[in-house]
């Protein structure tokens, strides 16, 4: 029989006369050789001195066109989440591919290859957020998922292949960092961030992690979600807890609660003892602990002080150790001052009366279990997404439209995100009017979005079925109109404050640009305080961006909302929005990197510089009832954005000709 | 790209062949690939010089292709496909002002006339018949086995059937009783029936220039249908001498000045070569590739150097090496077909993949878990190579292939 070392050197033997072929091959029938490669590739993954052999292939592999005609041909534009996915994918020619990609770029690295459009630092960090996503196979245990789709351990030996050739040092930062980039936006869904926060606990119990700037941001991180005050330090567990601030007298007491908040408010993830000292706190002491447990400002204060009996009812209900989130959402519910809008208070003690119908309660169970009451779920997510208006996502769905819609009314309208909530939870229906027709959400086909999203926040988990359906309806009811459907839809669908005009960048029949530096300045005179004589944006107003990738190829229409165009730190003007996608920190390519913190962002805001901004929309409403301004906007603005878009998505968009022009209103064409 | 060398040919590769594409582009002549419309903007993309064609029906605008290949100043045609050997008969007529050319290549295209031929030029064949109707079938099959005096209830002895105009294995059928005349499609008449030869099944691929052989090859069959390897064994290859005699009996019998020809023989007990059948076109089941494997020539640029008129023979002898003692190897392909009638994943069998000889598999995924019932011989699911020093080791392997599970 073959001895192992015997099979992977001759396997090494066969790779090379497969990889030959490839090479051999001209760039129109590389993809016949790329199976054969791969195939010979994941068997040397299993041997022994396997993953050798193909770290000593992989620069050759690269250049003989094993990722031709994929993602994977364009290394500087992959992105490192996605290769956890691809690797748990059971698809052996998909994980070979993937395996040979990173050894190539662990080559590059390493200095012991190159590539013409990657550096040694560029691939050195790519592996290193790659190692930071997967952090989980160094430390766990395997589980029987793992074990299921990675019998020999594939991952494992993988990522420690890498980790022995550039080290570990740089891995924990990157993770660090991440995590605060992504809580800088204070998400509503903090589910995925908890998880990465785990594994870094888990991390540094288990490897001698040195102490240095990592570790430091590394303990904030945790001590935030499992010891943030010194009653719970040691992460004690709830009981214990219990019993300790018991017996606290009120200065041991008010140090818990400023403990609490001040870690709150510094990362936006709140401990499951904060919430359990909450509770105690609002029923067990007579000195009022709960503006610096909560860690109100003023307006907080005033609101708690006028309100003290609903905030009560609501900690009683929504507030409990399986959501502790809520903690964070009433206390910025409460420094909103959105208590003082003569509805809300009555809306809340409405929806804390309320049964959910069958079918809610159930949707809600499906997403969340059944540790915890649905209608305790539904006002504990009711509180986030009031409090953190611009924390919402869409989760894995593509359902940008309603997670928008549900963000800007919580901004802007949170009577009305009550009133939906009220509709939902007793008939499991939304009603609203398009046009003067009633549309009833329960008799429409789904929309966009198959079934319920389940890896949202409870609110969305209730509504965007809903919504969804309703947003889909309006547009089906403007087939056949020449022109964007987002033109009626929009101001139907949220509400009056959608500005009536609707600019469109593309005409709609031919897909071509339309006018496009007439749409570049009326942009410029409707929201640049320098061109519209210094009005700011009053109400969010819903726009349409043209997503790109890192390497700026257009990837789609992306639904998000412009909250404010202003000066950042530096005076250069800059267009902030929020985006309904989870993480608005993205890179849209050629330069432009969607910022969410440093640049003068709020919470939840993502921001480009203004020409950057406009470069990548495609549509946003207009109000038509201002009067000019009669400023003039210079041809090289509109120059340098036009240049921008047709660099990147509006690449194959350019009418070919001006004469041209003439025909293309015609949807006939 | 423009690396052809000007005192060469110029080549129409005839049919849409990715592999043969590939060779042609990264070889020294100037080519143009004549194929359906449908390849014209794959083409533009990859800079592939290409001339739109449908070759459908042989028909009065053979005339009109052949005109165009000629004032685009075409040397040859290559015929990559069964379908297109008749038109490259028809266009090689004009582009070398020799008729015979087309007639030629009809008798490589009609099975049956092809036998007639064969055997008058002394070449030996079976028993063999034409069919129009499964009428003709159940005839041939009751007699054929009343020669070999069999009783009624004796299983019978099987007839082959052959479509006339399909290549390889599709439209081969085994027939052995009644049954299997009414699971003829209408579609595959008329068909050439032969009776069946016990024996050793082996192809010959020859390169001829100049009415020569410019180098064969045996492929061994292990199974028929199911895997080959090259170069055979050395007691196949112990009849090299009478195989090539043969092939020269070709080349006279229908007068092939040049090309390329895989012929089918079999080798009865009693030690007589039977001929089966011959195709002007290179054959399937990636023999080229095997060839590659073993000699290290790219096939199809053989194909090339033996179609254009403007090869030396300097050229001819540095191009192919020397049979059999040129081999790096013996290069073996084993076609996959399910043996389970529900499957669910593809899993190359254990002692398969640690095999010294198995380099590897182009197998995908089952796309549906049921497994329909083999029709004629069917198309296997993709093949699996194998590459090593011992014939007799190889082919006993690719023979243990047949039991073995590649979809579980």
């Amino acid at each position: 029989m073959v001895t192992t070392e015997d099979q992977s050197s001759r396997l090494a033997g066969t790779l090379d006369v497969v990889v030959s072929r490839l090479e051999q091959a001209r760039p129109f029938a590389k993809h016949r050789h790329q199976p054969a490669v791969l195939d010979v590739v994941g068997r040397l993954l299993a041997e022994p001195g396997g993953l050798e052999v193909v770290f000593g292939e992989a620069s050759r592999m690269d250049r003989a066109g094993l990722f031709g005609g994929s993602d994977w041909d364009a290394p500087e534009a992959l992105l490192p989440q996605l290769v956890g996915q691809t690797l748990e994918s059971g698809d052996r020619a998909l994980i070979a591919l993937e395996v040979a990609s990173l050894l190539r770029f662990l080559a590059i690295a390493t200095g012991d290859g190159t590539h013409r459009n990657l550096h040694a630092d560029a691939a050195r960090h790519f592996l290193t957020q790659v190692l930071a996503h997967n952090l989980r196979y160094f430390f766990e245990a395997a589980n029987e998922a793992d074990r299921d789709t990675d019998p020999d351990g594939l991952r494992r030996r993988v990522f420690g292949f890498i980790v022995a050739r550039i080290g570990f040092g740089d891995v924990l930062g990157t993770l660090v960092e991440e995590i605060w980039r992504i809580l800088d936006q204070r998400p509503v869904e903090v589910g995925p961030v908890k998880e990465m926060i785990m594994q870094i606990s888990l991390a540094m119990s288990g490897q001698g992690v040195d102490p240095g700037q990592e570790r430091l941001g590394a303990d904030r991180l945790v001590s935030a979600l499992f010891g943030p005050t010194s009653a719970c330090i040691d992460d004690p567990g709830v009981d214990l807890f219990l019993d300790r601030i018991a017996a606290l007298d009120e200065s041991g007491l008010q140090r818990e609660a400023l403990g609490f908040s001040r870690a709150m408010h510094d990362t936006g993830l709140v401990s499951d003892y904060h919430a359990v000292f909450l509770r105690w706190i609002a029923t067990k002491t007579d000195a009022d602990f709960l503006p610096d447990t909560l860690g109100l400002g003023p307006t907080g204060k005033d609101s708690l002080r006028r309100w003290r009996g609903l905030v009560g009812d609501l900690i009683e209900t929504a507030v409990s150790e399986h959501t502790p989130q809520s903690v964070y959402g009433l206390a910025l519910l409460l420094d909103r001052g959105i208590l003082h809008s003569p509805p809300i208070v009555p809306a809340l003690q409405r929806q804390l009366r309320t049964r959910l119908t069958a079918p809610v309660a159930e949707r809600i169970r499906l997403a969340f279990g059944d540790l915890v009451a649905p209608e305790r779920l539904l006002l504990a997510g009711t509180l986030s997404v009031l409090g953190q208006p611009l924390g919402l996502g869409q989760g894995a769905n593509p359902t940008c439209q309603s997670a928008r819609a549900i963000a800007m009314w919580s901004f802007n309208d949170p009577d009305f995100v009550l009133h939906l909530i009220r509709q939902v939870s007793e008939v499991d229906s939304i009603l609203m009017h398009f046009e003067g027709q009633p549309i009833e959400s329960r008799d429409m086909p789904a929309g966009l979005a198959a079934g319920a999203p389940i890896d949202a926040d409870p609110v969305s988990v209730a509504l965007v079925p809903h919504l969804d359906r309703i947003y889909a309806e309006m547009g089906r009811r403007c087939v056949g109109r020449a022109g964007d459907p987002h033109r009626w839809v929009n101001p139907e669908f949220h509400g009056w404050w959608v500005a009536r005009d609707c600019v469109v960048a593309v005409d709609i029949a031919t897909g071509l640009l339309s006018d496009y530096t007439g749409f570049v300045e009326r942009f410029c005179r409707g929201y640049h305080p320098a061109f519209n004589g210094g009005r700011p944006v009053i109400h969010p107003q819903p726009a349409g961006i043209a997503v790109t990738d890192s390497a700026a190829r257009f990837v789609g229409w992306h639904a998000i909302a412009i909250l404010r165009v202003e000066t950042d730190q530096t005076g250069a003007h800059r267009v902030y929005f929020f985006n309904p996608n989870n993480d608005s920190g993205q890179d849209w390519g050629a330069g432009v990197v969607v910022s969410t913190s440093g640049n003068g962002e709020r919470h939840g805001e993502g921001s480009l510089p203004f020409e950057q901004f406009v470069s990548r929309l495609y549509l946003f409403h207009d109000d038509p009832t201002t009067s000019d301004t009669e400023i003039d906007v210079p041809e090289e603005i509109a120059g340098r954005i036009e240049r921008m878009a047709l660099e990147s998505w509006a690449a194959d968009r350019k009418v070919p000709d001006p004469g041209s022009m003439v025909g293309s209103a015609d949807p006939g064409t | 790209m423009e690396t052809y060398d000007p005192d060469k040919g110029y080549v129409a590769l005839l049919g849409w062949s990715l592999n043969a594409i590939d060779a042609a582009d990264r070889f020294d002549r100037r080519y143009v690939v004549v194929a359906p419309a449908w390849a014209e903007a794959y083409c533009e993309e990859n800079e592939i010089p290409f001339i739109g064609w449908d070759f459908d029906r042989l028909n009065e605008r053979s005339h009109e292709l052949a005109t165009r290949l000629k004032e685009e100043g075409v040397d040859v045609a290559i015929p990559l496909y069964e379908e297109t050997v008749e038109w490259a008969g028809a266009i090689n007529a004009v582009l070398m002002d020799n008729p015979r050319l087309l007639g030629q290549s009809m008798l490589f295209r009609d099975k049956s006339l092809m036998k007639r031929r064969a055997q008058l030029g002394g070449i030996r064949v079976g028993v063999f018949e034409e069919a129009h109707d499964r009428g003709d079938v159940t005839r041939f099959l009751m007699r054929v086995n009343q020669t070999l005096l069999k009783l009624d209830g004796d299983p019978n002895d099987p007839i082959h059937f052959k479509a006339f105009d399909k290549s390889g294995t599709a439209g081969h059928r085994v027939i052995r009783t009644p049954e299997d005349v009414d699971n003829i499609p209408d579609e595959e008449f008329p068909a050439l029936l032969e009776s069946h030869l016990d024996g050793w099944e082996f192809a010959v691929e020859a390169w001829i220039k100049d009415r020569k052989i410019q180098f064969l090859n045996i492929s061994e069959y292990v199974t028929l249908g199911y895997s080959v390897f090259v170069p055979a064994t050395p007691e196949l290859e112990a009849h090299r001498a009478r195989v090539t005699e043969e092939i020269e009996k070709l080349i006279e019998t229908f007068d092939i000045d040049f090309g390329f020809i895989h012929p089918e023989y079999f080798l009865t007990n009693d030690g007589k070569l039977y001929f089966g059948e011959v195709a002007y076109r290179p054959p399937g089941f990636k023999a080229l590739e095997l060839i590659e494997r073993a000699y290290g020539f790219n096939g199809y640029q053989g194909l090339i150097v033996a179609f254009d008129p403007k090869t030396t023979q300097e050229e001819l002898d540095a191009f192919f090496p020397e049979p059999v003692t040129g081999a790096a190897g013996h290069a073996g392909c084993f076609g996959v077909y399910p043996r389970r009638r529900v499957v669910s994943r593809l899993e190359v069998p254990e002692n398969t993949q640690k095999h010294p000889y198995f380099e590897f598999h182009e197998l995908s995924e089952p796309m549906e878990q049921k497994v329909t019932k083999r029709t004629a011989f069917g198309t296997h699911w993709g093949l699996a190579f194998f590459f090593g020093e011992d014939p007799h080791e190889l082919r006993d392997l690719l023979k243990a292939q047949e039991e073995l599970d590649f979809y579980v």
